[in-house]
C-alpha cells in the first residue's frame, strides 16, 4: 500500500493492481461501517428481547432458544435481504441516471417497478397455487416487457434522455391503473394483502428469500465493475462516450437489461422502493462525488444503508401502528435528501 | 356550430347517462323531476344516485380542463396538467392524512387545497434543483411531478394500511371515483372551484398575452409577476377542490385542453369555456363506460380515465417530443 496522487491532484490508494481514490475508499468504509452499526442495533429490536451477549454467543454457535430463533430466522435475513435490495434499487437508479443523463430517473418512474408489480400481481391472483420461485420470473418478464415497450415507443431516434423518462411516465400510468384495478376488485382479505406489498415490506424475508436474492446481489456486483466503465464515459455525454470509443449500440440495451432484471429482483424481494433509486444515488453523490464505478459502489452502499435503517424504524414502532417499508423509507431518505440539496445550494452560492 | 354539437352532445350523453340501463322509457324518466314518487325505486335510483354522479362528473370535469388548459399556457409545457405536476398527488394526500387524523368533509377540503398547492410547490422545487433552468422545455418539470405524485401515492397506500375501516371507504377515492357517494363533497366544495375558474376567466386576457410572451405582456401593461402568480394559484385551488370531491380523477386536465385547441385556438377567453363543456363531457362518457361497459359490474371510473389518459400521454409524447427526431 503505498500513496500516489491521480492525475487531478487526488490522493490514491493501491492493492496489488486495484487502485482507488482515497476519498472514495474512505466514504466506501464509511458507508460499511454504518450499516453494520444500523444492523447490530436492528438485531436488538423487538418482542423478544436480545442483548449483546446472545449475538456473540450466536457467533459462537451456542444460541438455540428463542432468541437464536428470532435472530436467524427472522432479524438476520431481513437485514440481508434489506441491503441486497436496497443496493440493488440503488444501483438501477445510479445506471438509468447515467443512461438517460438525467438525475431523476429511477426504476419506479420508467415504470420497470410497475411492469414487474403487475405480473407478480397477476401471478398471486390467478395461480394461487404457484411455487414462490416463480416470483421473480414472473418479475422479470413484467420489467423486460416494459423496457421493450419503451424501446419501441420512443424509437431509434430519440433513445436517449427525457423522451424515454416521459414516456416512462405513460407506461407507469396504465400500468398503475391495471394494479389498481387488481387491488380494487380482489377479495378484501387478499387485497389488503397485495396492497401491504405493494407498500414494501420486508415481513416476507426469510432464510429461503434471502438465498433467492444472493445471485443476483452476486451478479449486481460483477456488472457494477463490469458496466462501471463504460457509465462514466456516458456521464459525459454520448457523443463523447461513442469518440471515447464505447460501443453505444452494444453497451446501452446491456445497461437497460441489467437495470431490469436488478429491479425485478429487488422488487420480488421488498416490494417497490419508491424514490429510492433517486435519493441513494445522490446522497453518495453528496457524500463524495464519483462517476463509473465507484459511483455505482458508493450509490448501491447508500441504498442498503437507507433501507436498512428504514426497516428499523418500522420495526421500532410496530406495536403502535403499522408502518410499511415505502413509508418509513420516506420518513427516513426525504428529510436527508432535502437537507443534503440545501447544503449543496449553500456550497455554490459561498463558492461563487 | 361546432360548439353548438359539442352542447347536443353533452345534452345526449346527460340523458344517456341518466337514462341507460334504467328500464323506464323516457317520459316515465321525466316524471321522476316533475313529479317524484318516494316510493318508486327507479325514481330514487335517478335522483339520488344516477343526478348526482352526472353532476360530480361536470363539475370535476369542467373544473379540471379548465385549470389544465390555464397551466399548460402559463408552465409553457404541453404536458402540464394538475394530474401531472404533483397537484392532484398532493390534494389527495392531504385528505387521506386528513381522514386518518378523523377530520371532518369540511376540513378535508381545507387540507385538500393546502396540499395541492404543496405538491405544486414540491415539483417545481424538485425540478428547479435538477435543473430546470437549463431545459427550455420543462421536461424536467414533468417528470419530478410524477415523482411527488408517485411519493404522494405511496404515502397514501401507506397510511390507508394502518386503518383497515377507512381503507374500505378511501380504497376507490384515491383512484379517482366518480360515485354518488361524494355527493356531500359536491355540496359542499363545488363553490370553490367555481370561484377559482372565474378568477381565471377575469384574467383570461393578461394571462393570454403572458402565454404569448411575457415582454410583450408587460409593454401592454401586464403586470407579468402578479398575474401569473395568481393564475397559477386560481388553477391549483380548482384542481385541488375537484380532486377533493372524488379524488384524483387523472388526465381530464392534460387531454381535454388538446382536444380543444386546435378548434377554438390559445386565447383562453375561447379555450377555457369550450374545455369546460368538454371535459365534463369527457367525464361523463368515462363514468358511463365504467358503469355499462362491465355490466352488471361496475368499473371505477379514474381507472378508465387513467388508461385512457395514459394513452393520449404516449402520443402527445411522440407528437411533441419525438417528432423532430422520427
Amino acid at each position: 500500500m503505498k500513496p500516489a496522487r491521480a492525475t487531478d491532484g487526488q490522493e490514491l490508494v493501491h492493492f496489488g493492481h486495484l487502485q482507488f481514490r482515497a476519498r472514495h475508499l474512505r466514504a466506501g468504509l464509511l458507508l460499511l461501517g454504518v450499516a453494520a452499526a444500523l444492523s447490530l442495533v436492528s438485531t436488538m429490536i423487538g418482542v423478544t428481547r436480545i442483548g449483546g451477549s446472545d449475538i456473540t454467543a450466536l457467533l459462537r454457535g451456542g444460541l438455540v432458544d428463542d432468541a437464536g430463533f428470532a435472530l436467524r430466522e427472522v432479524r438476520l435475513p431481513r437485514i440481508a435481504a434489506g441491503f441486497m435490495a436496497g443496493w440493488c434499487v440503488a444501483l438501477t437508479g445510479a445506471m438509468l441516471q447515467s443512461l438517460a443523463r438525467n438525475p431523476l430517473a429511477d426504476p419506479g418512474l420508467l415504470g420497470l417497478s410497475q411492469g414487474s408489480m403487475v405480473m407478480i400481481l397477476l401471478l398471486i391472483l390467478f395461480a394461487p397455487a404457484a411455487p414462490p420461485m416463480l416470483l421473480p420470473f414472473a418479475a422479470m418478464t413484467g420489467a423486460l416487457a416494459v423496457a421493450l415497450a419503451l424501446v419501441l415507443l420512443v424509437g431509434r431516434g430519440g433513445a436517449g434522455g427525457l423522451a424515454l423518462l416521459l414516456m416512462g411516465i405513460a407506461v407507469e400510468t396504465m400500468l398503475s391503473s391495471v394494479t389498481q384495478i387488481l387491488i380494487l376488485y380482489s377479495p378484501p382479505d387478499m387485497s389488503y394483502a397485495l396492497s401491504n406489498w405493494l407498500a414494501g415490506s420486508l415481513s416476507g424475508a426469510d432464510p429461503a428469500a434471502v438465498l433467492a436474492l444472493l445471485p443476483w446481489f452476486l451478479f449486481s456486483l460483477g456488472m457494477a465493475v463490469w458496466l462501471g466503465r463504460s457509465l462514466s464515459t456516458y456521464d459525459l455525454g454520448q457523443d463523447l462516450a461513442m469518440s471515447l470509443g464505447e460501443n453505444v449500440n452494444r453497451s446501452r440495451p446491456l445497461i437497460l437489461v441489467v437495470s431490469v432484471l436488478l429491479s425485478s429482483a429487488a422488487v420480488t424481494a421488498a416490494g417497490p422502493l419508491a424514490f429510492l433509486g433517486v435519493m441513494a444515488p445522490h446522497l453518495a453523490g453528496f457524500l463524495s462525488p464519483a462517476s463509473g464505478r465507484p459511483r455505482l459502489i458508493l450509490s448501491g452502499l447508500m441504498g442498503a444503508v437507507l433501507v436498512i435503517a428504514a426497516d428499523m424504524l418500522t420495526r421500532s414502532v410496530s406495536g403502535e401502528l403499522a408502518l410499511p417499508l415505502g413509508l418509513s423509507l420516506t420518513l427516513v431518505g426525504v428529510p436527508l435528501f432535502v437537507i443534503s440539496l440545501r447544503l449543496r445550494a449553500l456550497k455554490t452560492l459561498s463558492n461563487r | 356550430m361546432r360548439f353548438m354539437a359539442l352542447f347536443v352532445g353533452l345534452g345526449l350523453c346527460l340523458f344517456l347517462h341518466l337514462w341507460l340501463g334504467s328500464g323506464m322509457p323516457p317520459a316515465a324518466m321525466a316524471k321522476t323531476f316533475l313529479d317524484f314518487d318516494p316510493d318508486d325505486y327507479g325514481h330514487y335510483v335517478i335522483l339520488y344516485q344516477r343526478l348526482p354522479r352526472a353532476l360530480i362528473a361536470l363539475h370535476v370535469g369542467a373544473v379540471l380542463a379548465c385549470s389544465g388548459a390555464v397551466l399548460q399556457g402559463l408552465v409553457r409545457n404541453p404536458l402540464a396538467a394538475p394530474s401531472t405536476l404533483g397537484i392532484s398527488g398532493g390534494a389527495m394526500v392531504f385528505v387521506v392524512a386528513g381522514a386518518v387524523l378523523g377530520l371532518g368533509t369540511a376540513a378535508q377540503g381545507i387540507a385538500a387545497l393546502a396540499g395541492g398547492a404543496a405538491g405544486a410547490g414540491a415539483a417545481m422545487w424538485v425540478a428547479r434543483l435538477a435543473g430546470l433552468g437549463l431545459d427550455p422545455r420543462g421536461m424536467v418539470l414533468i417528470l419530478a411531478g410524477a415523482l411527488v405524485t408517485m411519493l404522494c401515492m405511496g404515502v397514501a397506500n401507506a397510511l390507508l394500511l394502518s386503518d383497515p375501516a377507512l381503507r374500505t371507504a378511501y380504497l376507490g377515492w384515491i383512484s379517482g371515483d366518480i360515485n354518488h357517494v361524494y355527493a356531500d363533497r359536491l355540496t359542499q366544495f363545488w363553490w370553490i372551484g367555481w370561484l377559482a375558474i372565474g378568477v381565471l376567466m377575469v384574467l383570461a386576457k393578461p394571462l393570454t398575452l403572458i402565454m404569448l410572451g411575457t415582454e410583450k405582456a408587460a409593454s401592454a401593461g401586464v403586470d407579468v409577476r402578479r398575474v401569473s402568480l395568481l393564475g397559477l394559484g386560481a388553477s391549483v385551488i380548482a384542481a385541488s377542490s375537484a380532486t377533493a370531491i372524488c379524488g384524483p380523477v387523472g388526465f381530464v386536465g392534460l387531454v381535454v385542453p388538446h382536444l380543444v385547441r386546435p378548434f377554438t385556438g390559445p386565447a383562453l377567453w375561447r379555450l377555457m369555456p369550450v374545455s369546460a363543456v368538454a371535459g365534463g363531457l369527457a367525464c361523463l362518457i368515462a363514468d358511463l363506460i365504467a358503469r355499462e361497459a362491465f355490466s352488471p359490474y361496475s368499473l371505477h371510473s379514474g381507472v378508465v380515465l387513467d388508461l385512457a389518459g395514459g394513452l393520449v400521454f404516449a402520443l402527445l409524447i411522440r407528437r411533441h417530443y419525438l417528432g423532430a427526431q422520427a
